[in-house]
């Protein structure tokens, strides 16, 4: 019971956690058309935290610097990002928490059904046992990490020395948050990656999922005039055949079965979040509900995948380019070629330098030379 | 993919790579048809979103020649079926199904098209619990007996950081749970030992004595007993791990280790080094 009141407060201070980073940058996004500001920070947000992260971690990494350096300036930097954005926007989050409250009130029995929905799976993937070849080295990087204090030096696997940076997990960052939390924590690694993060990652998930559903039935509402269709019922219904789907959906290539079995793998929070935020902020622009720094949004989705998986670094690229290509030819806004430009790059570097690693062009050693 | 080469498949990779990620599902087959009824009688705003991304995609990622062109500036061998997680079909199919059941006129019409649908999903895919739905019996979602395994190995041993061999799946898990405990074996190592056997000259090989270790005990081979005894000297390792129904065991107690405690399934035996080493971090200290 313990360990499960400390599973749900860790993923509360998640959130917390996102929101306050997120607010920043969707602040005054919220105007009168975009309906879910506070969801859409939470999501922006997640990426924006990991995105900040990598920078402030990549340089002590580099340098060898112990974790317990990074844990001392990022925990401190974190807690002032929180305190800041409360101070700030507080008060936009206590009146979209009054409007989310009001709209459950008004849909009662459709949003019982969806925190149920939600919640069944959480359980799935919190509860449940799977053997996966990948976390040998995910979890364990989390766990060698905490146990030596130092950042991607010693083998995951074996737990031997290494004397370089393997440059495929290098600007994978992600796992480096989790070790410095746990430090800071004291939260054993499998804990905080297999029940922690999966649960927040399979809420954040579905989040966008219910985002996605809620515009695809407002624009059969607009287009339906004469017989309207229960939205909300609509949404419910999409989302339990989006849960229905990952559910069937797989072999051991397909999102989905990374989604319920590999939750917290950077693989699966590419495959399935950043895919899913990316095709939302997609269809925000496309129907210019989302007017207040969109594509610093999506920048940031791209940056800060590329920074939890290296799969991103492909897969972001190209999903860029089949939705928004077409998006600006056919709205002829040829300046947005600029800012689709720059959330592209960082991805396309990063797999450049890889590059360049696998042909022997450099090394980074973990130690002076 | 495993077993998937660009360079030998040639255009051929990509219809390859498709089935084995698709397997026994047929959610593209339904993403087609949802594209169809899109194309034919979707709204503006349907249009717009699903189509130019789907037809963008059949032309880039779906197309034959690609992986054949990227192959030349990356290795996409074991990757390129990423790309196939950026068509929208966990959007589309069940838009549409929530599309048709909403619309249907209320009543029996209603709670036939939505028994048809959860039909169609239930055939269309393999459930992804199908081999049962196995719950963790620990907070840590290991085995239980892996945590009894390192607490009898800490129990046990002088060093901190004691080194064991284990078998391939408490290989890959017991660094999850447990850093403190070196592992022999790193996972190359057992990804090979898991498709090759090994030859004379690799038996041989003083480079990679753990070559001698998992042909012994993983693939049954023959192996000397001093050459195995040297193999655990060299590498350093004190404590083998082996299921009960592993057919080396006598092989351990034959070569000389001790048996240090049985578990509900496995034996954790221990080999006495002759030169003990104290595995110790390095220390950075002096570079800051």
């Amino acid at each position: 019971m313990s360990n499960a009141i400390l599973i749900a407060l860790s993923v509360i201070c998640n959130f917390i956690l996102y929101l306050s980073f997120g607010s920043f940058i969707t602040r005054k996004a919220g105007g009168s058309k975009e309906t879910c500001p506070l969801l859409l920070s939470l999501i922006v947000g997640f990426f924006f935290y990991y995105f900040l992260f990598f920078i402030v971690c990549v340089g002590p990494m580099k340098y060898y610097r112990p974790l317990s350096m990074l844990t001392g300036i990022w925990v401190p930097f974190a807690v002032i990002v929180v305190a800041v954005s409360f101070v700030m926007n507080g008060r936009s989050w206590l009146k979209a928490v009054k409007e989310a409250a009001d709209h459950v009130k008004s849909h009662p029995l459709i949003s019982l059904f969806i925190v149920l929905l939600v919640a069944a799976q959480v359980f799935l993937v919190s509860a449940t046992y799977n053997f996966t070849l990948d976390a040998a080295y995910y979890v364990a990087n989390v766990a060698t990490s905490v146990e030596t204090n130092m950042m991607n030096v010693y083998d995951p696997f074996t737990g031997a020395w290494q004397d370089h940076y393997e440059m495929r997990y290098f600007f994978a960052t992600y796992q480096i948050q989790d070790a410095v939390v746990c430090q800071a924590t004291h939260i054993p690694a499998l804990i905080w990656t297999k029940s922690v993060m999966a649960t927040t990652v399979i809420i954040l998930t579905n989040i966008v999922y219910y985002m996605i559903a809620g515009k695809l039935f407002a624009y059969v509402d607009e287009e339906n005039e004469g017989r309207k269709i229960n939205k909300e019922a609509a949404v419910l219904v999409m989302m339990a055949f989006m849960f229905i789907i990952n559910l069937t959906f797989i072999t051991i290539y397909t999102s989905s079965l990374f989604l319920m079995t590999r939750t917290y793998e950077g693989k699966a929070i590419v495959g399935n979040l950043a895919v899913a935020a990316i095709f939302l902020l997609f269809m925000s622009m496309n129907d210019d509900t989302l007017t207040v720094r969109p594509w610093l949004m999506t920048f940031l989705v791209c940056f800060g995948a590329a920074t939890i998986s290296s799969s991103a670094n492909m897969l972001l690229p190209v999903e860029l380019t089949v939705l928004f290509l077409p998006m600006i030819v056919r709205k002829k806004r040829w300046g947005m070629l600029f800012k689709y430009a720059a959330c592209v790059i960082p991805g396309i570097v990063f797999s450049m330098i890889y590059v360049l690693y696998v042909k022997g062009y450099f090394v980074f050693y973990t130690f002076p030379k | 993919m495993q077993g998937l080469n660009v360079f030998e498949k040639g255009i051929g990779y990509l219809w390859a790579c498709l089935s084995l990620y698709t397997g026994e599902c047929a959610y593209l087959c339904l993403y087609a048809a949802a594209l169809v009824y899109i194309c034919l009688r979707g709204s503006r705003r349907e249009k717009e979103i699903f189509i130019p991304c789907s037809v963008f995609l059949i032309l880039t990622v779906y197309n034959p020649v690609a992986p054949v062109i990227l192959d030349k500036f990356f290795d996409v061998n074991n990757e390129y079926y990423r790309f196939f997680w950026l068509l929208p079909v966990i959007f589309l199919v069940p838009y549409l199904f929530a599309k048709l059941i909403l619309s249907a006129a209320k009543g029996t019409d209603r709670v036939t098209i939505s028994l048809l649908i959860l039909c169609i999903c239930l055939v269309s895919g393999k459930y992804v619990y199908s081999d049962g739905l196995k719950l963790a019996t620990n907070i840590y979602k290991m085995p239980d007996e892996l945590i009894k395994i390192s607490e009898v190995i800490h129990d046990d041993s002088d060093a901190e950081y004691p080194k064991a061999f284990l078998e391939y799946e408490y290989n890959m898990q017991m660094r999850q749970y447990d850093p403190k405990i070196l592992l022999t074996i790193d996972r190359e190592d057992y990804l090979y030992a898991a498709g090759n056997t090994y030859t004379d000259e690799m038996l041989n090989d003083e480079m990679h004595p753990q070559y001698r270790l998992l042909a012994a005990l993983v693939k049954m081979q023959p192996v000397e007993e001093e050459a195995f005894l040297d193999a655990l000297e060299a590498t350093k390792t004190e404590y083998v791990v082996l299921n009960r129904n592993n057919p080396r065991t006598s092989f351990l107690l034959i070569a000389g280790l001790k048996k240090v405690q049985e578990t509900e399934n496995h034996i954790v035996f221990k080999y006495s080094i002759k030169e003990p080493y104290d595995f110790e971090l390095v220390d950075y200290s002096v570079v800051y």
